[in-house]
């Protein structure tokens, strides 16, 4: 069979662009190397909705952002996406600061960023008590909003699933070519798939890609790097707002945002790095964002740290997003350069790859039973006295908690288990139940997950993976005859 | 579903506070959230359990049994597969949410609580080891619950970092199921554990000890495949050219234990940076009226024994607090740790609370063959203890008698290291 | 030649040199450390706790012991006289998993109890 579009990639990027074209009459395969969906920049982000102030006017990273940022809020009852709608604040320490704040001011409002305001040390402090107090102005960006970029993932790429998308995990392409009009794609597993068109979403590894097809790509990416850390979501209410410092060259900087869930991230810092997929952390770059984000709060519960982790931006030589149709090769869509605000202008890029790239509209039927809404995995701890109550009387295993410290039952892993991109994996169940996510970080339930997802997929303990394909995590029983 | 007490966590601390809280007039419920009471010690199948206590030496399952057996026949209610998710007071009654898969998600209430919940293992995100984070590194106690209680190795080629006694143990434990054991890293200059262990556990499999280093780096895409470990300076820091690699498939983490008391989510009570657990008066009664709290729940410890011993005290003082109807004294002594001491235990002394004496627990900061712990009361010194082989790891006893207080002003301890 | 130990019958942990040929021992602070040493050079004993299969539904392995101290050299051998081992429940604390073994007199003995 031929298929009309092959996307590469299942990031949010990838799984947005996805879901909007499956409001069309077409035959789209995805295509991910991971053995999930949402593995590599959208795993590992701040989780921020930006509101638009940071891209420059009159690029489309602005437009999109501003475009991405409305459509979270209408996206957050179709799709269950989770929203934290604490705005944020730029924070500046110095007359320079302040300067730098008013033009970051006027851009936010040429861009169309609603909401924006300057305000003065006082109101600063009353709005975040424990902001330095050496601060001199805020911007107060009320629109800014903090997502689950895991399930914003799974949510694009469920609701693609539900509406027609095919999608192939493990599976990782490593040859295209153009014959007679339509592009073959093959696999490192020797599997080859023939297709209309392309859409290149694979984030840091676009560039990889494209090299395949392309003579002369008219972007090079370069890898950067961001290191994080977590602090327990049991430390409440120490920061409330996203805090960003005064932007310098480098970037954004090390920002505090409080999360979805409870938690704090503080970080990133920006490296540029050869290798797209080395995530580790590293002891300068962790100190390097601990002694920067004390700029902004100098009483940051460092010793309630539960995790580190890094994520690797796809920037690119390109000073935009670079989201194109070939000039070389007709039917190849770049999706490429998307780093920061990709998350937040995710929903925009997928309708302006699909409306105005691809211009769907010309080539294909609209669908009239798209469905158009997706319900996420209720977590039982998150619903109301009396949802509990019936929900526990359909399903008592809702009464047996696995996950202690983010109060996940056995029915909520055994739905993720069993979701439309199910979870498979340790790491999987964690994504999409959060068990294993909290302070003891799996330390107590870990063992129980393994059981449900043994269970529940009729393997071998033996068998279950931590995240990669084989990666089992119990190696040998003991006890046993070889 | 209205009880006098409610004890969460049925591991060695709670059936010992069980027992001695214990009263025919007393409606008490102990809930549990594995299957059945034991807690941890299910998981110790080592000995060296009880030669306080019993005077004999058993496993851990064995301890955890005699525990067990002294309160099966008691009129209580014992709630297994129960999970504790919230507690909070409002006009004297704690209300406790707990879940179990007959009456799914619920509210208890009660007098007063004894938080007897044990403790949690610290995580490599919270000691920040750099590196890749592959499968393949986990808790000593995770992996050894995966050995002991269901039959599954989790590596092949093992290091640990952290030479305690469940570092210890598990080295011996691993290599005995057929797993080879590279070493065992430990950043301070001195091991945490029992010299028997060392002996037993690491020497008897010529395992290599290095003390004064730590993990400077992992390596490994999807499944670690190697560690470095560095030789680190006084201030803890590494230092550069003593590195050195092992293949390894697992890294297990023996790296402390945490008080388990984070099932509040708006209930707040006074805590201690120094223990992590919660600040207590002579009868383990916290900064919140008729909460009270025991065993590793409380402060981590090394000996079994002293959670039982510590916990029937709990447990009476929780029966007292409930029958005599004590309120809480405002003002507090305070008990301090001073030079060379990490912490002591009880923080807060309440004269007003019927005792004879306090026992205070503490551990010293430093090794010493031969000491003394002096202890003062304001200017006043009030009592001196000789002491031998002092070291971080075990946990020292004081009794302190009531009489020797003589003032409000705080009371302080210290070691002083002759030798 | 001489051999090195730390002895483990008191908290001291005094470091214990030993000739392996005269039996002579130096570093002792007292007379137990003496014996110790040389029936470490001589017979060293442990005793061995581990696990043993089982079918209950509660847990897989049940914890056994060997019930006092057998000859060092033994303990490889009787993991692997464990590992054939198979229970069934119930089995309770003292249950006599393997007698006498190597001759010693001691017995490996189930140290907790499983009733289903």
């Amino acid at each position: 069979m031929t298929y009309d579009y092959i996307i590469i990639g299942a990031g949010v990027v990838g799984t947005a662009i996805a879901r909007e074209l499956m409001k069309y009459q077409v035959n789209a395969l995805m295509v991910e190397k991971e053995n999930d969906v949402c593995n590599h920049a959208s795993l590992a982000n701040s989780a921020i909705v930006h509101s638009g102030h940071d891209p420059k006017p009159g690029t489309l990273k602005a437009k999109l952002n501003v475009e991405g940022n409305n459509l979270y809020e209408k996206l957050e009852n179709t799709l269950d996406l989770p929203l934290l709608k604490n705005g944020a604040l730029m924070v500046a320490f110095s007359e320079e600061d302040n300067k730098t704040l008013k033009t970051y001011y006027n851009q936010a409002i040429e861009n169309g960023v609603e909401g924006v305001a300057l305000l003065n040390k006082e109101d600063a402090l009353k709005r975040e008590p424990n902001l330095n107090p050496k601060v001199t102005m805020v911007l107060d960006l009320p629109t800014t909003k903090v997502t689950y970029p895991w399930e914003v993932t799974l949510a694009f790429a469920e609701n693609a699933i539900d509406n027609g998308l095919e999608l192939k995990k493990s599976t990782e392409v490593k040859n295209i070519e153009k014959i007679d009009g339509l592009f073959i794609v093959t696999t490192t597993k020797g599997e080859s798939f023939k297709t209309h068109s392309i859409i290149n979403a694979a984030g840091a590894f676009t560039g990889k890609i494209a090299a395949m097809i392309e003579k002369n790509t008219p972007y090079t990416i370069k890898p950067r790097r961001g290191e994080y850390f977590v602090i327990d979501r049991h430390v409440k209410g120490f920061i409330n707002h996203t805090l960003y410092p005064t932007p310098t060259a480098l970037g954004k900087g090390v920002l505090i945002v409080p999360q979805v869930h409870g938690e704090t991230l503080i970080g990133p810092n920006s490296v540029f790095q050869d290798d797209p997929e080395n995530i580790d952390n590293t002891k300068s770059g962790l100190s390097y964002v601990r002694k920067e984000s004390t700029k902004l709060c100098d009483s940051i519960p460092f010793n309630k740290v539960i995790r580190t982790f890094t994520g690797v931006r796809a920037s690119s030589t390109y000073d935009d997003f670079y989201i194109k149709e070939s000039d070389e090769v007709k039917g190849f869509i770049h999706v490429a350069g998307i780093d920061s605000p990709g998350l937040s202008a995710a929903p925009a890029i997928a309708e302006y790859v699909v409306n105005t790239i691809i211009n769907a509209e010309q080539s294909f039927t609209k669908k009239t039973d798209f469905i158009e809404k997706r319900h996420g995995l209720k977590l039982f701890h998150q619903m109301t006295d009396e949802d509990k109550k019936e929900a526990f009387r359909v399903e008592p295993r809702h009464g047996n908690l696995i996950c202690k410290c983010e109060k996940i039952t056995e029915a909520d892993i055994v739905h993720a288990v069993n979701s439309s991109v199910p979870g498979d994996t340790v790491k999987g169940i964690k994504k999409r139940s959060r068990a294993g996510a909290g302070l003891c970080q799996g330390g107590y339930c870990e063992h129980n997950v393994i059981h449900l997802i043994a269970r529940e997929l009729k393997k071998d303990v033996t068998k279950v993976e931590y995240y990669d394909k084989e990666s089992y995590i119990l190696q040998s029983e003991t006890k046993v005859k070889k | 579903m209205n009880y006098d007490l409610i004890i969460i966590g049925g591991g060695a601390a709670g059936v010992a506070a069980l027992k001695s809280a214990y009263d025919p007039n007393l409606k008490i419920l102990l809930v549990e959230r594995e299957n059945r009471l034991g807690g941890i010690l299910k998981q110790c199948i080592h000995n060296g359990f009880g030669v306080h206590h019993y005077k004999e030496e058993l496993t851990g399952p064995e301890y955890a049994v005699r525990g067990i057996d002294a309160i099966k026949t008691l009129d209580v209610d014992i709630l297994t597969d129960t999970t504790v998710i919230d507690v909070e007071k409002t006009n004297g009654t704690f209300t406790v949410r707990m879940s179990n898969t007959t009456d799914g998600d619920h509210l208890r209430t009660s007098k007063a609580v004894i938080l007897s919940s044990g403790c949690y293992e610290r995580t490599r995100g919270a000691i920040q080891l750099p590196g890749d984070r592959p499968s393949g590194i986990m808790p000593a106690g995770s992996a050894q619950r995966y050995l002991n209680m269901e039959g599954y190795l989790v590596g092949k080629k093992i290091f640990i970092l952290g030479s305690g006694d469940i570092g210890l143990i598990m080295a011996r434990r691993m290599t005995l199921e057929g797993a080879k054991v590279l070493g065992v890293a430990e950043i301070m200059p001195y091991s945490n554990g029992l010299t028997r262990n060392i002996v037993q556990c690491l020497h008897d499999f010529d395992i290599p000890l290095y003390l004064s280093h730590t993990i400077s780096d992992i390596r490994g895409k999807s499944r670690l495949e190697g560690i470095t470990i560095s030789e680190v300076d006084e201030t803890f820091q590494t230092i550069e050219g003593t590195e050195k690699h092992f293949d390894v498939d697992t890294l297990l983490l023996s790296v402390g234990l945490i008080p388990d008391i984070n099932m509040f989510e708006s209930l707040s009570f006074e805590t201690s940076r120094k223990t992590n657990g919660a600040i207590v008066d002579q009868t383990y009664q916290t900064s919140v009226e008729g909460l009270f709290a025991c065993g590793n729940a409380l402060h981590v410890h090394d000996l079994v024994d002293f959670v039982t011993e510590e916990s029937e005290k709990a447990g009476k003082s929780a029966k007292a607090f409930i029958m005599e109807n004590h309120k809480k004294n405002k003002k507090l002594i305070d008990i301090e740790a001073s030079d060379n001491i990490g912490y002591v235990l009880p923080q807060k002394l309440d004269m007003d609370q019927p005792f004879d004496e306090v026992e205070l627990s503490f551990r010293a900061t430093m090794k010493g063959d031969k000491g003394v712990f002096v202890i003062h009361q304001g200017d006043q010194e009030i009592l001196t203890k000789k002491a031998r082989f002092v070291m971080p790891a075990e946990m020292e006893k004081i009794s302190l008698k009531k009489d020797l207080i003589d003032t409000t002003e705080p009371i302080t301890i210290r070691f002083e290291v002759t030798q | 030649m001489k051999k090195e130990m730390i002895c483990i019958v008191c908290p001291v942990g005094c470091h214990l040199s030993i000739d392996t040929d005269s039996l002579e021992v130096s570093g002792n602070k007292c007379p137990r450390g003496e014996k110790y040493a040389r029936i470490e050079i001589t017979n060293p004993t442990r005793v061995v706790t581990s696990t043993v299969k089982v079918n209950s539904v509660l847990q897989r392995r049940v914890s056994i012991k060997t019930t006092d101290a057998i000859p060092k050299e033994k303990i490889f051998e009787l993991m692997a006289m464990l590992d054939s081992i198979d229970l069934k429940v119930p089995v309770k604390i003292g249950d006599v998993v393997l007698e006498n073994v190597f001759d010693t007199g001691e017995n490996v003995v189930v140290t907790m109890t499983l009733d289903e």
